[in-house]
């Protein structure tokens, strides 16, 4: 899976950058200064690259964990991201990563010790209140769990600051070691889901949609909270005899009480990035989507945007309560 | 296209004479060879980092290379302990005079081992462990202004080393061990040639788009537009041609409006 790593001196020999490597003992490594050097190089393919991706090993510096923007909270007022890696397993047409970054290599930052650090300072910080942290932006937070021992790391951190929240935001079914251990309370496991044709067709690599379900149930039998993010929502003539599978199948299936919060939000993305996307994928459809430009961002337009959201939020009220529900309602 | 680039004769004489290139008369700065087809060309650029880059430069210019092409320096190399004869293609390069780095980014199964190579600035035999040439950062750092870093490569044979220094090598020796390496760079040009499809399939114009800027007036932004929308047309319409909804426009700016209102005003499904 991993043929090429390349390894940054000043973590050459951190324990956890030994235990990856140990795991791929035919990958070729290569030493480098800063992975900016390979990573944020220009003149590189981001869609030639996907077809092999190299892991490459960082320790993180600064910006370890940020706040997020105001609209993506699901229910407190304190809200920051985290990305102990860059890029993802899957290649899911809509992402923004393929926008945002030159290269399409697995960055994993192996300093887990200073992410913690980083929270603990912030949990602190903010004295009783509770504290959102959300994993799974600029990564999918449990797809390379197995190599990266992420959640392991994490969860007994979060174990003993109940007042601190874990969203890890996910399409992975890769949730052995969550299994494996008793849950905890703070921790949401939250699947992104696309109606499943739509899915097949923009959600590249990714456990399809009935894989995903599954991996849900098996997370609440164990007792774990998930959320559900259908964000972004994706436009097709049939959109809403799609959802409306999506909805009954999911909505049918699962314990809405271990259900922790539902978001929704339509695709968008940066201007610059639907440029570069569309340039590199000029055959896909979606780029090719009823689109309008508003605020230096690229979407649907606001009757088709809105029109969806409304549908949405119609059928996922039925099924939940107002207070687990975050749509996303801003302008594109 | 295939652009090769070997500092000395000896190094490009078996690869000239395999692909059958001809010498091309009307460049005269650099001596290139060409195939029938002009699909590989090859440059002698002369020993060190500024007829390598003068080279690359040139080759770039005189035959008007595009974004999708592929980039080889190929050549000999000292080594350490890497036995005489054996091929490495490059995955680091560091130029010795200011230790800036390139990262070669080898997206496939390479038909060979790779390595790092140091290029110097004078003649080594200082060894250590990576490959030593004199050209191959002033190739990469050029290339890399004018392609894309999955399609840049440097291929190097080991020519010397601790036990069998420079002073062993000469040009008949040096042909032998590139003609021994033929096959290797034929497998290059298979892991690299649909990577390079692919990127021209990318930067292609869309269908009729040169055909449009003829016939209408486009300010820039207009053209940019235009390719847009013809390129969003061949992905909404496949099966139906453009010409006939536009033929009886008079201006660029009614062309863009005629192909929007039709894309705007048709019905989007993203699957089959």
């Amino acid at each position: 899976m991993i043929s090429t790593i390349y390894i940054e001196e000043e973590i050459a020999s951190h324990p956890r950058t030994l235990a990856i490597l140990e795991r791929f003992p035919e990958a070729t490594k290569i030493k480098c200064e800063r992975y900016g050097e390979i990573f944020n190089r220009k003149s590189q393919n981001f869609r030639l690259q996907k077809k092999q991706p190299a892991l490459i090993l960082a320790r993180k510096h600064k910006g370890l964990v940020l706040p997020t923007p105001k609209q993506y909270a699901i229910g407190a007022e304190h809200n920051y991201y985290f990305s102990h890696m860059l890029n993802c397993l899957y290649d899911c047409r809509y992402c923004f990563l393929q926008g945002m970054f030159q290269s399409a290599h697995y960055v994993l930052f192996v300093n887990y010790e200073d992410f913690i650090e980083e929270m603990d300072s912030i949990i602190n910080n903010h004295g009783n209140e509770p504290v959102h942290f959300f994993s799974g932006y600029d990564c999918d937070s449990l797809a390379l769990d197995p190599v990266t021992d992420f959640t392991s790391e994490f969860i007994p951190f979060f174990e003993s600051n109940p007042r601190a929240l874990l969203e890890l935001r996910t399409k992975s079914t890769q949730i052995r070691s969550l299994l494996k251990r008793e849950p905890i309370k703070n921790c949401v496991i939250a699947f992104s889901f696309t109606p499943d044709k739509i899915a097949k067709t923009l959600e590249h690599k990714a456990p399809d949609v009935n894989k995903r379900l599954q991996a849900i149930l098996d997370l609440q039998e164990a007792g774990w909270q998930i959320g559900l993010r259908f964000d972004p929502l994706i436009y097709t003539k049939e959109y809403a005899s799609e959802y409306s599978e999506l909805f009954n199948d999911i909505f049918s299936k699962i314990n809405s009480e271990l259900t922790h919060s539902i978001s929704l939000g339509g695709f968008r993305l940066p201007k610059d990035y639907f440029r570069k996307l569309e340039k590199l994928y000029p055959d896909e459809k979606l780029f090719a989507s009823p689109q309008a430009e508003e605020n230096n961002n690229i979407g649907y337009p606001a009757e088709i945007r809105n029109e969806m959201l409304d549908f949405c939020e119609n059928i996922i009220t039925q099924h939940i309560s107002t207070d687990k529900f975050f749509p996303c309602h801003e302008t594109i | 296209m295939i652009n090769i680039f070997c500092a000395l004769h000896c190094e490009a004489q078996p690869i000239i004479q395999h692909f059958k290139l001809t010498e091309s008369k009307q460049f005269n700065l650099f001596r290139i060879y060409q195939s029938k087809d002009k699909e590989i060309n090859l440059s002698i650029t002369g020993v060190g980092k500024l007829n390598t880059a003068a080279a690359v430069s040139y080759q770039h210019a005189c035959l008007n290379t595009s974004a999708s092409d592929i980039w080889l320096n190929i050549g000999v190399a000292g080594h350490i302990n890497i036995p005489i004869g054996e091929v490495r293609l490059v995955n680091k390069i560091t130029d010795e005079h200011d230790n800036t780095t390139w990262y070669p980014q080898i997206i496939f199964k390479p038909p060979c081992k790779s390595t790092n190579l140091i290029t110097l600035d004078k003649p080594s035999t200082d060894y250590q462990d990576a490959l030593y040439d004199m050209e191959a950062s002033a190739f990469y750092q050029m290339a890399i202004r004018l392609g894309s870093a999955e399609l840049i490569h440097c291929l190097k044979v080991v020519s010397d080393n601790t036990e069998q220094s420079t002073s062993t090598v000469n040009a008949d020796k040096v042909k032998k061990m590139i003609a021994a390496q033929i096959k290797t760079i034929e497998s290059l040009f298979d892991c690299l040639k649909p990577l390079s499809t692919e990127v021209s399939s990318i930067i292609s114009e869309p269908e009729h788009y040169q055909y449009f800027i003829d016939k209408w007036h486009f300010t820039q932004s207009e053209s940019i537009q235009l390719l847009r929308l013809l390129r969003q047309w061949s992905v909404r319409f496949p099966n139906e041609d453009v010409m006939p909804s536009v033929t009886d426009n008079k201006t660029g700016k009614s062309v863009l409006i005629t192909l929007s209102e039709k894309i705007k005003n048709s019905e989007f499904v993203i699957h089959d």
